[in-house]
């Protein structure tokens, strides 16, 4: 099948391709869901690239391993990809304790020159650092509902949790980022309110 | 205390939608590395693939100890059809010169033979 024909084909039906043997099937779903994975492992991780790479890897290898396994309809790929990633972040985070914030890298600027650029690369690392410093659970709650843009009922299946300690773990999160981020108003391209 | 007031909903989803755009892109390499574990898992898969259900011919053949078996049980028996239609002469001088040679008879050695004639 050309490569061009499976963009319009769901992660599942490309995984369960790929389990009956079609290697085309791989490499879309790896151009597909590698991004997502490593967005969300590098978020968790506070911007360690090269971890929140061994991550992304290691969740995309348990995908190929559950593919001949997986059963149809249960769960969105997506969804059981982002709690495979949340495990694995959350087993580095416990061994890492101590990592200091200042660890933190800068984001790469994507789009050097532009002044908009800059703007939106200095609020990615202000809001970057802030999310560093909230508990591993409140954190994770607002990657996956704000940036990852997931719903609360994909959020409380991935974290094992109820819908309601997703909406209190996101509300506490967002309470605590606005309060850490208020003094840096100005920096972050924002009238003083 | 103003400069300390927390940032509004607007504010923090500007902030959010930053953090979107800047997601990073995996690598070449990291591609490649996946690519690879997909490639090695799937050959794996490919490999665990259950063999399909054995016909009857190539049951008796696997029973026998397959093809090589399976010839030279067929050299056995053509040599045997052989040497039943050719006698060759070697074999009967042989046998004729062993029994002449003893003074047997064919009685002497299956002693029942006769008797066995006698009842019919």
């Amino acid at each position: 099948m050309p490569f061009d024909a499976l963009n319009d084909v769901s992660d599942e039906a490309l995984l369960i391709a790929y389990g009956n043997g079609d290697a085309e099937a791989a490499r879309a779903l790896t151009l597909r869901l590698t991004p997502k994975v490593l967005g969300f492992a590098a978020r968790m991780l506070g911007g360690d690239r090269a971890e929140a790479e061994d991550v992304a890897q290691e969740a995309m290898l348990r995908l190929w391993r559950q593919a001949k396994d997986w059963r149809q309809g249960e769960a969105r790929i997506t969804t059981w990809l982002y709690r495979v990633v949340s495990n694995l972040c959350t087993d580095r985070l416990r061994k890492a304790r101590g990592v200091g914030i200042d660890t933190v890298p800068e984001p790469e600027d994507g789009s050097p020159g532009a002044a908009e650029g800059l703007q939106q690369a200095a609020r990615a690392a202000a809001l970057e650092h802030a999310l560093a410093e909230l508990p591993d659970r409140q954190r994770q709650a607002v990657i996956l509902r704000h940036i990852e843009g997931l719903s609360n009922p994909d959020i409380a299946q991935i974290m094992d949790i109820g819908v309601e300690a997703v909406e209190s773990l996101t509300a506490r999160g967002k309470r605590a980022l606005a309060a850490k981020l208020g003094p840096k108003r100005e920096e972050l391209g924002y009238e003083d309110g | 205390m103003a400069e300390k007031k927390p940032l509004d909903d607007a504010e923090l989803d500007g902030l959010f939608a930053a953090a979107r755009g800047t997601a990073p892109q995996p690598s070449a390499e990291l591609v490649a590395r996946v690519l690879a574990d997909a490639e090695a898992e799937r050959a794996a898969i490919a490999s665990a693939v259950p063999p399909r259900r054995r016909g009857r011919v190539a049951s008796a053949l696997a029973a026998i100890g397959g093809w090589p078996a399976a010839a030279g049980l067929a050299t056995a028996a053509v040599t045997g059809l052989m040497i039943g239609f050719v006698t060759p002469d070697a074999l009967e001088d042989l046998s004729g010169a062993y029994f002449t040679a003893s003074g047997y008879q064919l009685e002497d050695l299956l002693p029942s033979y006769g008797d066995l004639l006698g009842e019919g």
